[in-house]
């Protein structure tokens, strides 16, 4: 999937790398079970997948949110991050560790593992493991894509078998997130692989395949299914409630809508809008949702005169109405977005208003800057250039494809003219990263470390994503700032700046945030898709005993 | 044909030259397929760097994967590399399954073909008699008819008629599985019982596939019947007396018969593109997927692989055609 959209997006907020996050658990209707009924083990229950998961190796797997899905379930972390930052920053439950406390400094973080973990071979799970994951996860040679994550990470030391030290290089804001990312890895086994080796032994790590998690992987069929069973070594010996979940590869978006239908899978994840009214109608079906924490926007090519100045970028914004873009594609599956911090997490600056839908004053704003219609043709110039540029987006989305035409006619009416083109995504990819484009439709997936650098810091445009040219000396000074703080709490205030600082620049024109749609079938009970997982504690699920 | 003078030493001689000859030029025209591949695959935009590390772009990062992955050296030496390894048996490694490409297609393969065959089995089996059916009909409206459908047909895109299939079979008179090989949990079931469940799995694309083939190749057959029948050899035929069963079949379609030899041949490029549509429809885990997959993640070595693949096998279903062409009309060696 999207460069945008898919795994950092999804690594980070699926996978512990996240502080963060917004929630769907309050906005989610009420599909839960009702509490009377109690979890009923047994059965099989399946699930459609988009995609396959291309390695059961975390750190070499890219692009996969079919192997995160999976993976998640099989191997462990050391902490298990909670879904719950919609008043706060997410908490943590204890999972291979039981506790961990920080020194005095905040330098050094010890995690006590529990003693009763074992991986699937019997063997028991200790500080060696988490050692060893670590030098993997940082290797050059394994290039693994969220390496970063270690980067403020000095050593991992070995305490006792139980016991696990972490040492840090400076304080900052995610200092538990970063040690908690990436799932530990079995040193006993994987570690007869020397690293310069990993990128080409997918299939030893398949055929050597010992997990920690609730779940071990029964059977894999490469493009067909992937089959995962009770794991009986599982410290908790009263999870998973379900005996299998087979995962269904079904690449064919309307053929996965059909099974739902039919009733031979149990859930599928992204339901096309077009779809909703068949499943809603169906009766053994019900849909779930949550908020996903990636905003779409179109981005302004700031090195473009078009573009180059914040009253010019604002009056595009006023431009777009943005509301009638979200009634028109989504109806109440999403909203207008307005900040780079979705709004169900809790650092979003509520006190932020989106702009409004106002032509007149972005005709206003466009005259201030020297833009008029010299030539009567019904397009604004100036010194003799027109207001004409093109809006590029990928292929394949038709949200985003009906978006730039609707665009299109609304700029239209202030006298721009845009010239709509579809790219494939790789092609969109590179446009964007070669900074070669005057503006551009797409997404991105906040953080859930809600570090706003990736985009907004004037480093990030030699160095990562700021692809708009976008520099505000005093966001830079923020975010900087808030990567010194030890606590992500005491960030409020400034990202409430940040974001403010943002929102008045308009360096991207927010468009909207949507909600993710599941078909579910009503046999399942206790599902929990989130934005950290659609399968998230897929040990917790359980299926109603067919009557 | 007689055998004897086929097996005589020059006639051998001359054949193993033609062989020989149509071997060559076909090792030649995979090397360039190849190398175009290579070409075209690198000046798409995008790269597998940006697919294998999709969100923030760290030029330090990208530098680490571009050195693991052997992207850092030039164009040139990559593909020095790439060939050198092949010639020795080294089809190199899927960027983006970190396994060999050679394992990665020999375990998708036999789905292919297993979906290939049973498709062209069914293609000949519907166009054969509705081919001669129509042409004993010329002009009638049963050949009209059939006409008419054989061109619907072949104008249908494959992925719409899979989708119909599905939804008619497969969902409001649900006769057949939408998707995958075989049932969840089927490999708990007997071997008799997994064969029927993998046999009803198969029905559906295979249907699809070969019916999609077949109006073509039901118009090909009319036609050709429609000049066989208009041969001295059948008026003669009819004037000694032979049954209108025996005339068409006996002496009409066996002389029908040797294009449709070579058709057959030719259409294996068909076949597979249909293939690969019909593979990411119903979840078959082909070759097709692969390459499809392949192509989006910018996996290099994968698509080299493949395209070598069914480049070859394209190339050889020619020769094959080629040789069949040969083996029942002598006139084209000796020519």
């Amino acid at each position: 999937m999207s460069k945008l959209l898919s795994r950092r997006g999804f690594l980070l907020v699926l996978g512990g790398a996240s502080l963060l996050l917004s929630s769907c658990r309050k906005e989610v209707p009420a599909t839960a079970t009702p509490a009377a009924s109690q979890p009923v083990r047994g059965g099989t229950l399946v699930v459609a997948s988009i995609a396959d998961m291309d390695s059961v190796n975390e750190l070499l797997s890219a692009n996969s949110r079919a192997a995160d899905d999976v993976l998640y379930r099989v191997f462990s972390h050391l902490l298990d991050e909670q879904p719950d930052f919609t008043d706060h920053p997410p908490t943590f439950k204890p999972e291979l560790a039981e506790r961990w406390e920080w020194s005095p400094d905040h330098l050094t973080l010890t995690f006590h593992l529990r003693k009763d973990a074992l991986w699937s071979d019997g063997v028991p799970i200790t500080a060696e493991d988490v050692r060893f994951t670590w030098p993997a996860q940082t290797s050059p040679e394994i290039a693994w894509d969220t390496f970063y994550m270690k980067e403020h990470i000095r050593d991992v030391e070995v305490v006792d078998a139980h016991t696990v030290r972490f040492h840090f290089t400076r304080l900052g804001p995610s200092m538990l997130v970063e040690a908690n990312e990436g799932l530990i890895l079995p040193k006993h086994v994987w570690g007869q692989v020397p690293f310069a080796k990993w990128r080409e032994s997918g299939d030893f790590f398949r055929d050597h395949l010992v997990v920690s998690g609730p779940f071990k992987l029964e059977r894999w069929t490469p493009q067909q299914e992937i089959v995962l069973a009770r794991n009986e070594r599982y410290w908790n010996p009263e999870l998973p409630y379900v005996d299998k979940v087979v995962v269904r590869i079904i690449p064919d978006v309307q053929n996965r809508v059909t099974q739902l239908l039919a009733g031979s899978i149990d859930l599928l994840e992204q339901v096309p809008m077009a779809d909703l009214p068949r499943i809603e109608a169906a009766p053994h079906l019900e849909l779930t949702s949550f908020w996903h924490r990636t905003y779409q926007f179109v981005a302004w090519n700031a090195r473009n005169p078009l573009f180059a100045t914040k009253e010019l970028r604002r009056a595009l914004t006023l431009a777009i109405d943005r509301q009638g873009l979200v009634d028109a594609l989504w109806g109440k599956w999403a909203r207008v977005a307005d900040s780079p911090i979705v709004q169900n997490v809790w650092a979003h600056n509520d006190a932020l208003v989106p702009w409004p839908y106002d032509p007149a004053e972005a005709r206003r704003l466009l005259a201030e800057q020297g833009f008029k219609d010299t030539d009567g043709d019904g397009i604004l110039d100036r010194d003799g250039r027109k207001f004409s540029f093109e809006l590029i987006t990928n292929q394949g989305n038709s949200a985003r494809m009906n978006a730039v035409v609707m665009i299109q006619e609304q700029l239209k009416k202030v006298g721009i003219e845009v010239q709509p083109r579809i790219l494939e995504f790789n092609a969109l990819n590179e446009a964007m990263t070669e900074r070669k484009y005057d503006a551009v439709l797409s997404a991105w997936g906040m953080p859930t470390t809600l570090d706003l650098r990736y985009a907004y810091h004037s480093d990030s445009i030699d160095d990562g994503d700021n692809h708009t040219f976008y520099k505000n000396p005093e966001v830079d000074r923020i975010i900087e700032e808030i990567e010194r703080l030890p606590d992500i709490t005491e960030a409020k205030a400034l990202l409430d700046r940040a974001q403010l600082l943002i929102h008045e620049d308009q360096p991207l024109t927010f468009l909207w945030e949507s909600q993710r749609i599941n078909g579910l079938n009503r046999r399942v009970e206790n599902a929990q898709s989130n934005l950290f997982s659609t399968l998230w504690h897929l040990h917790e699920w359980w299926l109603q005993p067919s009557p | 044909m007689s055998t004897t003078s086929d097996s005589s030493p020059a006639r051998r001689a001359g054949l193993a030259e033609h062989l020989l000859g149509r071997l060559g030029s076909a090792l030649l025209l995979l090397w360039m397929v190849v190398t175009v591949t290579f070409l075209l695959i690198h000046l798409a935009p995008g790269d597998p760097l940006s697919v294998l590390s999709p969100e923030r772009f760290s030029p330090e990062h990208r530098e680490r994967l571009a050195r693991s992955l052997g992207l850092d050296r030039s164009l040139g030496e990559q593909y020095l590399v790439w060939l050198g390894n092949f010639l020795r048996g080294d089809w190199g490694t899927s960027f983006s399954l970190s396994r060999p490409v050679l394992s990665v297609i020999t375990e998708a393969l036999p789905a292919t073909i297993l979906l290939a065959f049973a498709a062209t089995v069914i293609e000949y089996a519907v166009a054969i008699p509705v081919g001669v059916a129509a042409a004993r009909r010329r002009g009638r409206w049963a050949d009209r008819l059939l006409r008419f459908c054989g061109l619907a047909l072949y104008s249908t895109p494959v992925f719409w008629l899979a989708l119909m299939a599905i939804l008619v079979f497969a969902y409001w008179w649900p006769l057949f599985p939408a998707s995958h090989r075989a049932s969840v949990g089927a490999e708990d079931l007997g071997w008799g019982a997994r064969l029927l469940d993998q046999l009803h799995h198969l029905a559906l694309p295979a249907l699809v596939l070969g019916v999609a083939s077949a109006g073509g190749t039901a118009r090909f057959v009319r036609n050709r019947m429609i000049e066989v029948l208009a041969e001295d050899y059948i008026r003669l035929a009819r004037a000694k007396g032979l049954s209108e069963r025996r005339v068409v079949w006996r002496h009409g379609f066996r002389n029908a018969l040797v294009p449709l030899v070579q058709l057959l041949g030719l259409s294996l490029p068909m076949l597979l593109n249909g293939t690969l549509v019909v593979e990411v429809v119903f979840s078959w885990p082909g070759l097709g997927q692969r390459i499809y997959q392949g192509i989006l993640a910018r996996d290099y070595p994968l698509i080299l692989g493949t395209t070598v693949f069914s480049g070859a096998l394209v190339i050889l279903g020619n020769l094959l055609a080629d040789f069949a062409h040969a083996a029942v009309d002598p006139r084209v060696r000796r020519g």
